[in-house]
């Protein structure tokens, strides 16, 4: 029998799982981060604390900082990678990707349409980053894992996450359609 | 049958909803559009929005990675 036609195949590795599976599962996920490493699951801080060790690397002095003289930053910097098993999750969030992609026979080297299309990846990532670390924490570490924590800090997020991407949408409407 | 293609080959959401969007409303009633998409969150969302607007709609995975989806404006 053709493994493509097989009921089990097609509904647990193929085709897309609905969303409240998709949010049991990250709930639960994110109870075992939190017992296993102390701390809710978070994803962008650890770009910020790479990019300071790469920094370190040629030469700078990123601990001179404000912001990686924060008690948790500083500690993160001078931890090492080791120290620092929350950041294998970002690692494993990409091979969990690729591997969820090539078990569904759906991994595919897409095209660059343009250098707007570049140019708009580009500056969105940085605002992303930016925005990331000043609101302490992206959509998971602010929102998903401020809301689970009772913490008022991620309902004020999500607020103004809609802003955003409301203006983001009008934007993408006027440059890039 | 003519069909018209709409390419959106390495296109993110949303934009191939709004380009399916837009597109769908130059067509007149009994065309058909496909739906070119390397994109997996098209395949929810295009169709999501075609079958609400009461139009038909089959989505093919054609290659790897790669689907048509197929409207036809039946109103």
């Amino acid at each position: 029998m053709d493994l493509r036609n097989n009921v089990y195949y097609k509904k647990f590795l193929k085709e897309p799982w609905p969303y409240t599976v998709g949010a049991v599962i990250l709930g639960l996920l994110n109870i075992g981060m939190l017992v296993s490493t102390g701390k809710a699951w978070g994803v962008t801080s650890y770009f910020a604390t790479w990019a300071a060790w790469i920094y370190q690397a040629i030469g700078g002095h990123p601990e001179s900082w404000f912001y990686f003289q924060e008690k948790s930053e500083a500690a993160a910097l001078v931890g090492g990678f080791a120290q620092n098993m929350q950041s294998l999750s970002d690692f494993g969030i990409i091979f969990g990707a690729l591997l969820a992609t090539l078990l569904a026979s759906q991994f595919r080297i897409k095209k660059i349409r343009s250098w707007k299309q570049v140019a708009a990846a580009a500056l969105g990532g940085l605002i992303m980053g930016y925005g990331a670390r000043i609101s302490f924490g992206c959509n998971i570490g602010t929102l998903f894992s401020g809301v689970a924590s009772m913490s008022i800090h991620g309902w004020v997020y999500w607020i103004f996450i809609f802003f955003g991407a409301w203006i983001g949408g009008k934007l993408l409407v006027k440059y890039l359609i | 049958m003519s069909a018209i293609r709409l390419e959106c080959l390495g296109e993110a959401c949303p934009i191939p909803l709004i380009k399916a969007q837009k597109k769908m409303a130059a067509l007149r009633v009994g065309e058909v559009m496909i739906v070119e998409t390397d994109h997996s969150c098209a395949l929810k969302n295009v169709p999501e929005w075609a079958s609400k607007e009461g139009y038909h709609v089959e989505v093919t995975e054609v290659d790897a990675g790669l689907w048509e989806i197929y409207i036809k404006k039946t109103k």
